[in-house]
């Protein structure tokens, strides 16, 4: 049976963890190795609403195995603005594919790709829903940083209502024992219930901050994200906020050397480029990282393991 | 049995009584009754707000029909869980179901989600699965975006 990456709540434990092992894997061999690892296969990046960096994680991936892209960045340029249905844009794409990674503005669209495709689907965002291989991405870049996941603790920051980066990641943080997550966003742009409720039964701890500092002097991991102004419907309330959650290499000052700051970019002001100059910045690694853990999962999807 | 109910509601000799419905999805379920082209022909009584010692106050339908159609059942349990599906055979009672909730709706509604993909291309298939076992809210098997039972009811497919 064909695989296909679709949610991260269809993988256990087990498979997250066995895609941190192969991502691994895939980082250890030889840039030559790997060039060699998927020769004459194609990769379509169907991408009906542009997010440039996800694409081109996806397509650097791809040709670093040896493999091509093809596809497109925007559904005005494609045939959908002619009026074709998704579904035929997925029957028609996978007769010129090996692998199809699609981002789509509404959600559900990868799973139905997938009951459509004979050929594997990875998921590059569906609306709101799902962007499950940001989600591995992190993981393995908190595996690289402090070589476990377990125990970490990890403060997220800014928008936690919206940001599915940061939904997905504490759900699957939820799996992994004793995560202690500290979360720090204005009151208009907290954490959704359901996911501190989710807790309930885990091991994983939640614990509201005002203080971004304090978290800071506290914490393995501060994950920031970017908050949006269209969010606040009176700006003056974004004016008041926006800079308590932001971060400057001053504010570092007093953190533990071990101290990760990460961010799923593209960044806007949350993050000074002052930090960029400090040993906690994480999150060029953590781009690096995610064409690593996009090379494992293409590999696995097309049974073509190292 | 009281005068009252034989005249409101007379007992049939063949076809099926719905009972137990929760007062005020009376009409929801007739509602669907009159969705099916099958049963076109048959003669149907609905009565609202009896007296039930189990229920307070509920609502029947009796119908003169050989068979209920599946998707009725399947409608019936998205609509109207815990009725009883009674065939009468000769006036009699001769078989008893309960409509459970199922585990799983096939294509009997549309996701309460605008942006889900499946209200974008209205040919595709729906299924929900319910959360766990006992629970009243289901996942879109396609955007995941959980509804309870109430909003599924409220959009029914065909
Ligand atoms: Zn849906």
């Amino acid at each position: 049976m064909k695989k296909d990456l679709i949610s991260i709540d269809d993988l256990g434990l087990e498979q997250i963890l066995d895609y941190l092992d192969l991502a691994a894997r895939v980082e250890a061999l030889p840039a030559e190795k790997k060039a060699g690892l998927l020769p004459g296969k194609i990769l379509a990046t169907l991408f009906f609403e542009p997010s440039t960096r996800t694409r081109l994680s996806f397509e650097s991936a791809m040709c670093r195995l040896g493999g091509r892209v093809i596809g497109f960045s925007e559904a005005a340029n494609s045939s959908t603005a002619k009026g074709e249905s998704f579904s035929d844009t997925i029957r028609t794409v996978e007769q010129y594919a090996d692998v199809i990674a699609v981002r789509h503005p509404k959600e559900g669209t990868a799973r139905l790709a997938a009951e459509i495709a004979g050929i594997p689907i990875l998921n590059a965002g569906d609306g709101a829903n799902q962007h499950p291989t940001q989600t591995l991405l992190d993981l393995y870049t908190l595996r690289k940083f402090f070589g476990r996941v377990d125990g970490l603790k990890i403060a997220l920051v800014g928008d936690l209502k919206y940001s599915r980066t940061i939904h997905s990641l504490c759900r699957a943080l939820l799996a992994f024992d004793g995560v202690a997550m500290t979360l720090i966003s204005p009151e208009s742009l907290r954490l959704p219930g359901y996911l501190t409720k989710a807790a309930a039964g885990t091991t994983a701890t939640f614990r509201e901050s005002e203080s971004l500092v304090d978290a800071l002097r506290d914490s393995d991991v501060v994950y920031m994200t970017r908050i949006q102004k269209e969010r606040f419907p009176d700006l003056v309330e974004y004016e008041k906020v926006k800079d308590c959650y932001r971060l400057e290499a001053k504010m570092l000052a007093g953190a533990p050397a071990r101290l990760k700051v990460l961010h799923p970019l593209p960044r806007v002001n949350e993050i000074s480029p002052d930090v960029d100059a400090t040993p906690h910045a994480g999150y060029f690694e953590q781009a690096r990282n995610g064409v690593i853990m996009r090379q494992a999962l293409i590999l696995d999807l097309l049974d073509a393991r190292p | 049995m009281t005068p009252q109910n034989i005249l409101l509601i007379p007992k049939i000799e063949r076809g099926f009584v719905i009972d137990h419905i929760v007062a005020g999805l009376g009409i929801p379920v007739m509602a669907l009754i009159g969705r099916r082209p099958e049963l076109g022909d048959a003669v149907v009584t609905l009565g609202l707000n009896y007296k039930s010692t189990r229920m307070g106050r509920k609502d029947m339908i009796k119908l003169q029909a050989d068979a209920l159609p599946e998707r009725l059942l399947q409608m019936l349990a998205l609509v109207s869980p815990g009725v009883t599906i009674k065939r009468i055979a000769n006036f009699e009672v001769v078989e008893k179901v309960v409509i459970q909730v199922p585990e799983l709706f096939d294509n009997l509604a549309r996701c309460i989600n605008p942006n889900c993909i499946t209200n974008g291309e209205p040919h595709v298939a729906t299924r929900f699965k319910r959360l766990e076992s006992g629970s009243k809210h289901f996942k879109c098997g396609h955007c995941e975006r959980v509804c309870s039972l109430a909003e599924l009811a409220g959009h029914l497919k065909a």
